[in-house]
Order: structure tokens, then sequence, then C-alpha cells
């Protein structure tokens, strides 16, 4: 009989362990809201594996070691300088330590995070992204933590103030706005192929095909010439009139007189450009000479000047403007570093800090100060991106943005590759944009 | 006693049994139905969130559940709901399949296979005659002519273009029941011959060509990543294309054009494949008595006739199973698609690509558009396909034959 005993005291023993090995990852994210006030004892019950040290040092009662975790899309060439930025606001507080982190797939990444009480304090990301994270309930509202419109309005430049606010209220702050252009090599493209007007798609033809016909070369790559990317094709619609693909109340305007006469435009235009594009394919063919100009953003500049070439910008249609910015999460408010993921927010976005960014990645600062300072304006990439933004379409933060992407980048391809006519393509984007609205609806 | 008894056994069975009735419920049962629940819903990115005060909702799904409901998030967006009519995503799948024109051309396209069947029908008959029997393969012969010219009479490529327009799941369903029949079989015929060669006796270096012949199925592991060299190969500057321009021809862009992209794929999935067929059949081949072919070459039987009546029916045993598996992972194909083609060329908004398959589709509604309710509404179809599929294999190949017995 003892021997079954001990069999069943071995059980439940092993039972025990099994379940308490289970526990800890439930049991933060339920105490999480309660444990607020109790500072003392929290970081320990917070971040057992990062904190191990600062958790050891208890002589600095006032100041509590917090680590906040940015999740963002900042790579290559660029994250160097960003990096720097973010060790300087630890050197200032060092009880702060920040995590930079980059997951493969940020948006099913958040979904699964967040309930789990495991995500990032603050996420860097466009600001399309806004109304469906918002929608989802991944972010909260930095106006509930005290941000106000007259904030904004007094730092940051305006497209970027409307970018940030949807619904009546603000959630998050703009980093930088971006845009593409055409970003030639002077040494392959002389001046006659050089387009006159931004707005003259036909020119652009006339040049490309002389181009090819001249030097055996292609003039123009464009990542979405063939793959599914609305975003690089936004210049096109854009320049041919269209307002936007989606507006603010779920209407689309892909069946319009103005979008097929860009779809046209496109289908004529495959004949003088590579029918594969990609940004490995663009980057290496411009820095080889094989192209005379890459259709890409302020983000490809690094490494172009890597490359040692000496290139000029020149705006093309209406592109994109997208508002890169900091979002705080949901979790961030759950573990009480809402105020610190604040502050590095409003750190980060600062024209102090944006203008040494701008200086080294030759981004354009949202930051109305940093933009017109006399070092940044005088940029060539700032200058040649600020035309191209001046020209351009605000994205919206609405969800309905979210339903654009797969019908007007799969549409384009269609178009490319000769699978569909412009028109019956343009019909069945819109076709598939009213139906994805009407999901949300 | 024996009362007690018998239920101490009881006990002590279900003991037994009850870590793995649990596993199953854990990991099969309840995941399922799950997807059968969120199947009849609504659910997609702009409705993320339970309404946990719907009692299925409340009960199955995890954010519900104590441990996460207070985190769980609560955005602006209103929760889902059951569809209405319920039915509504299925009908969204495959809805108009049960309209007369759609119904008429599978019909018709059942039919143009009819003479195939009644000709294996008839042969099977006759196989008890003992006399005045008619040749099976002249009947195999007149089967096959029938059904090309019911082909083009039935005008069967308009049926197969209907079928295709009723929605995304017989389009990709077809299309990835296209790609099995094309890529077993070639799969089969490579590693036969390859097996072949290598059963030869006379043939020098056989290790070494056994390790370098089964190279590609040890490298599926990093399948993606060569699968990315398939790419490199068939690119529009690729080098497939180099060698042509070398000949002075322009190569054609493969991966732009469905058809060629289609190859691409089933040739680089073939390259993946085919060891597995090699060895299975090697290691059948070997258990070939070699005293059959000495009697039969006594009896005056060529090479072809050896291998048609010796070889092919004594592996077959361990063939056949091989078969079904590698049907079911071509089935199930999903890296080396998403790798070289991304389930494209695009052919428009709303249509699936030309190579986007079961399973490419499945993972561009769910992690690509995160439309919840329709992908796993396609998931359930898949499901009791693929059950009926593995059911009847299961009878063909009579696996479990064994364990019963």
């Amino acid at each position: 009989m003892s021997k079954k005993l001990l069999t069943l005291i071995s059980v439940l023993l092993i039972a025990m362990f099994v379940l308490s090995a289970c526990q800890p990852a439930e049991t933060p994210a339920a105490e999480e809201p309660a444990a607020d006030q109790p500072a003392a004892e929290e970081p320990a019950v917070e971040e057992p594996t990062v904190e191990e040290p600062a958790s050891e040092e208890p002589a600095e009662p006032s100041t509590e070691a917090v680590t906040i975790t940015i999740w963002n899309q900042w790579d290559g060439a660029y994250l160097a300088a960003i990096e720097q930025a973010f060790r300087d606001y630890e050197a200032e507080h060092p009880n702060v330590k920040i995590d930079l982190s980059k997951p493969e797939d940020v948006k099913n990444a958040l979904t699964v995070a967040i309930p789990a009480g495991e995500g990032p304090d603050i996420i860097g990301w466009a600001n399309d992204a806004i109304g469906e994270q918002a929608l989802n309930g991944n972010i909260v509202a930095i106006s509930d933590l005290g941000v106000d419109t007259a904030f904004l309005e007094a730092n940051y430049e305006p497209a970027a103030v409307a970018g940030v606010q949807w619904s009546g209220m603000i959630w998050g702050l703009p980093e930088s706005q971006e845009g593409i252009a055409l970003i030639y090599n002077k040494a392959v493209v002389t001046e006659e192929y050089l387009p006159t007007d931004p707005m003259d798609f036909e020119d652009l033809y006339e040049k490309a095909k002389k181009f090819q016909e001249d030097t055996g070369n292609v003039l123009v790559c464009n990542q979405a010439f063939g793959g599914s990317d609305a975003y690089h094709m936004s210049p096109i619609y854009f320049g041919f009139g269209l307002p936007s693909y989606v507006d603010e109340e779920g209407n689309a305007f892909l069946d319009t007189p103005e979008a097929i006469a860009a779809g046209e435009w496109l289908k004529k235009f495959a004949t003088v450009s590579y029918a594969e594009n990609s940004y490995d394919i663009c980057n290496a063919a411009l820095a080889e000479g094989k192209v005379g100009m890459w259709w890409t953003g302020p983000w490809a500049v690094a490494g172009i000047e890597a490359s040692g070439i000496d290139y000029g910008i020149l705006p093309m249609g209406s592109p994109f403007v997208g508002i890169k910015v900091l979002m705080m999460s949901k979790n961030a408010v759950d573990r009480g570093n809402a105020e610190i993921a604040l502050d590095i927010m409003k750190y980060f976005t600062s024209a102090e800090v944006q203008k040494k960014i701008a200086l080294v990645n030759k981004t354009i600062p949202a930051a109305t100060a940093a933009l017109n300072d006399p070092e940044v304006s005088s940029l060539a990439a700032v200058v040649g991106f600020g035309a191209a933004l001046n020209l351009g379409v605000p994205m919206s933060p609405s969800p309905f943005s979210s339903a654009q992407w797969g019908p007007v980048g799969d549409a384009s391809a269609a178009i490319w590759t000769g699978a569909q006519e412009p028109a019956e393509a343009m019909a069945d984007a819109q076709a598939a944009i009213e139906e994805a609205v009407a999901g949300m609806q | 006693m024996s009362a007690w008894m018998g239920r101490r056994k009881w006990i002590t069975v279900s003991l037994f049994l009850l870590p793995t009735i649990l596993a199953i419920l854990v990991f099969n049962v309840y995941p399922i139905l799950l997807n059968t629940y969120i199947s009849f819903t609504n659910r997609n990115k702009f409705r993320p969130n339970p309404d946990c005060e719907v009692t299925l909702t409340g009960l199955l799904d995890p954010l519900c559940w104590p441990a996460f409901r207070e985190n769980a998030p609560t955005g602006l967006g209103s929760p889902y709901t059951l569809q209405d009519p319920i039915f509504a995503n299925y009908d969204a799948l495959m809805g108009k399949l049960f309209q007369p024109d759609a119904l008429l051309s599978l019909f018709l396209i059942i039919v143009v296979f009819a003479p195939l069947f009644g000709v294996n029908y008839f042969n099977k008959r006759q196989e008890r005659k003992l006399d005045e029997k008619i040749a099976p393969g002249l009947l195999w012969v007149l089967g096959i002519i029938l059904t090309i010219a019911l082909f083009f009479i039935l005008d069967v490529p308009k049926s197969i273009a209907t079928l295709m327009d009723t929605g995304d799941f017989l389009a990709v369903v077809l299309r990835t029941i296209l790609f099995v029949a094309l890529r077993v079989p070639l799969t089969f015929v490579l590693g036969l011959i390859l097996a072949i060669i290598l059963n030869l006796e006379d043939l020098k270096g056989k290790t070494f060509f056994r390790v370098v012949l089964f190279i590609p199925w040890g490298a599926s592991s990093v399948a993606i990543l060569l699968a990315l060299v398939w790419q490199f190969l068939f690119r529009q500057q690729g080098t497939i294309n180099q060698i042509i321009t070398q000949f002075g021809g322009t190569g054609p862009i493969w991966l732009n054009n469905p058809i060629l992209a289609f190859g691409v794929v089933v040739l680089a999935d073939i390259w993946f494949s085919y060891p597995f067929f090699m060895v299975s059949i090697l290691g059948a081949l070997q258990s070939v008595p070699g005293e059959l072919y000495e009697a039969a070459e006594v009896d005056g039987a060529g090479w072809w006739t050896q291998l048609m009546k010796i070889t092919l029916p004594l592996i077959r045993p361990a063939v056949l199973p091989a078969a079904v598996l590698t049907s079911i992972t071509a089935f199930q194909m999903f890296g080396t698609a998403f790798a070289i083609t991304g389930g494209g060329p695009q052919r428009g908004a709303g249509t699936p690509g030309a190579t986007e398959f079961v399973m490419v589709y499945a993972f561009k509604q769910i992690f690509q558009q995160q439309n919840y309710g329709r992908a796993t509404a396609f998931a359930v179809l898949i499901f009791i396909m693929l059950f009926l599929a593995t059911l009847y294999s299961l009878r063909i190949t009579k696996m479990t034959k064994g364990a019963y017995e």
C-alpha cells in the first residue's frame, strides 16, 4: 500500500512541477495591472532575465530600473545612427535600458505578443498601420497621456501632424517623412534623358524609350514593376490624378478613367523596363550602371552612397507621403512604463535628435525645427525628396487604407506581365477593395 | 470482489489512456473545434477581438479564458460575430459550384473519364473468363482514344474554365491536383530509372553515386535557400537566360508566365523529391530474387518484358505506400512554390496566382490578409477532402490491414 501511496505522491509532485512550470508565462500578464503601484519589488517580478545586474544594487531606490523594448523597421546602414541616439539616451538615464529588435513579421507578432503581455513598449512603424492597430487594441492613444494637438503643431510638420491623428485621437509621434523619387546615376543619365516636368509621364516614357534605343540599357527601375507593390506604384496612379486609392470613408477610386489611364501607361512602360524588378535588382543595376534611375525612397540613399556613385534626385509623379511614427503599445501601459516610453518617444522625435540622424541617414525629419535647420535643408537628399513630398498624397491612418495594398499591387502586377488588360485589372481591384471595405463596416 | 477488480482494472486502463486522450483533446480536437467555429464567423483583421459574452466564443476563444482575459486587447474595432447567412464564408469560396452551368461542367468532365473506368471494369470482369478474351491492351487504346475524342467534342477546357471561376476553392484545389498529378508520376519515373541504374551489378563507384543522388533529399531541410537558387536560375537575367543568350536566343520571362512558372515549380520540386522514390525503389529492387530474371531469360523474355512482368509487380507493395505519402506531401507543398514564385505570377486582384497552391493560399489568407473566417472555412473544406482521400488511399494500399489481423 505504501508503495502505491509513494507512486501517487510522486505523480502529484510531477504534476505540480509541470503546472508550476507553466505558471510564470501567465502570472505577470494577469497581475500586471494590479502591480502598478508597488515599485520596490516590481523589477524583480517583471524582468527577471534582463535586469539581473540592476536589481542587485538597491542603493538607488529612487530610480527604478526599466527596460523599454522597441520593435522597429529600421535596417541596414540606417540602424547605426538610430542606435547611437538611443545609446545617448541610456547614458543620460542610467536606469533605462533600451532594447531594439526587429521581428520578422511585426503584424502577426503583435497579435500574439500583446495579449500574452510580452509585446514591446514602443512600436516604430508607418502611420498607415495606426487605424488597424487601434482597431485591434494593440496601441493606445497618447492623447490620453497628455499629448495634445498644440504640442504636435508646435513641433512637427503639418503633414506629419495630420498623419498621426485618427478618429479624433493622437496615436503616435512622427519621426520622419518618406516618399519616393527618381534617384539617377549622373555618370549614366545625361541631361537629355532627365524628365523635365514631374507630372509629364508621356515624356518619361519617350525618354526611357530613347535611352533604351541609344544605350541598350533600361532607364527606370522600380521594385513595384512586375511585383505586387502598391506603395511604389503610388507616384504613377496619383500622378495621373487619383486623389488616393481609398479615402477615409472607404470609397475606392480604381474604376476611374484616371486609374485606367495610369494602367495603360504602365502597360506601355513595361516595354522599356525590366520584366522583373526587385529592391536587390534595382540596387545592383544602379550601382553597375545598367539602369539610369531607381524610383525609390530615402532609405536607399545610404546604400547608394556606399556604392560610391554620383547621384541626383528628381521628383516624379505624386508619391504616397508616409510618416514614420513611434506608437505606444498597450503593454507599456499595463507594465507601468507609459511615462518613460512617452519620454523616449518625445526624445527620439525631437528636432535635436532627428537633425543628427538626418545628417547621417539623409532622412527627412518630421520635426519642423530639424527640417528648417540650414545644415539639414541643404542636403541634396532632403532637397530632392522634399520636392517629391510636396507633390505627394499623405497616407491615411484610417483602417480602410489597409484594404488597398493587395488589390492595387496585384492589379499592377497583372498589367505589367500582360495577364490582364488595364480596364479589366482595375475593375477587379475596385471589386476586391470594395469587398475588403465591406468586411470592415 | 470481482466487480471491485473490474473497476480497478478500468481505472488502471483509463489512467494509462488519460495522457494520450488529453493530448488528442488539446492538440487535435480543440483546434479543429475552434477552427470550425471561426469558419462560421466574420473574423478578420478588422474584427480581431472576441465578444466573450457570446457563449461559444467565450468558451472557445483563448482570449476569453481567465489567463488572458485581463490582457486581451480591446480595440476600437467591433468584435467578430457569426456570419449572416451562416455559410457566407463557404459560399464565397465555392458557392457558385452549385449553379447549373458549373454542375453541368463538372458532369461533362466526369463523362470524359467514363470510358477509362469502363475499360478498367470490363477488363477486371474478363480476367475470370478463360476464352473469348478481347486483348486488354486493345481495350485500353480504344478507351484512351474515346477519352481524347470526348475531351474535344465536349469542349472540356471551357468546362474547366467555368469551374475555375466558381470561387477560390476549386481554382486552388484543381491547380494543386494538377501539380500532384504531374509531380508524383514524373518523380516516380526518374526515381525508377536512377534506381535501376544504381542496381546494376557491374556499376563502378556505386556508393559515390548513391550519396550524390541522395543529396537533394537531404538538402530539402534547407529547401527555401535551394529554392532561391532555382529562382535565380530562372530569373529574367538568370543563368538559364544568359546561356540562351550565348546561343543567340532570347529566353522567356520564366516566372512571369503562368505556365512556365508552374513548370519551374514542378521541376524544382521533382529535383527535391526524386531521391525518396529512388531509395524506396532501390530497396525494393534488392529484395527481388535474381533467379526470376534468370528464369525469364531462359524463357526468352527481353529487358522490357522483365521490367513490366517481374520488376514492377514485385516492387509494387513497397512503392505504393511511398506514392501515397509523396502525393500527400506534394498536396501540402508550400516552401518551394512560395520561395520561387510567392504564389505568382499574379493574375489580377482577387484571384489566386498561377502557382498559389492549397498551402500557399491558406498562408496568404491568414498571414497576409488576416482573413481568418475565409481561411478557416477553406481549411475545413480541405480537411473534409483530404480525409476522404486518405480513407480511399488506405483502401487501395491496405496499409493498415496488417494491424488488424
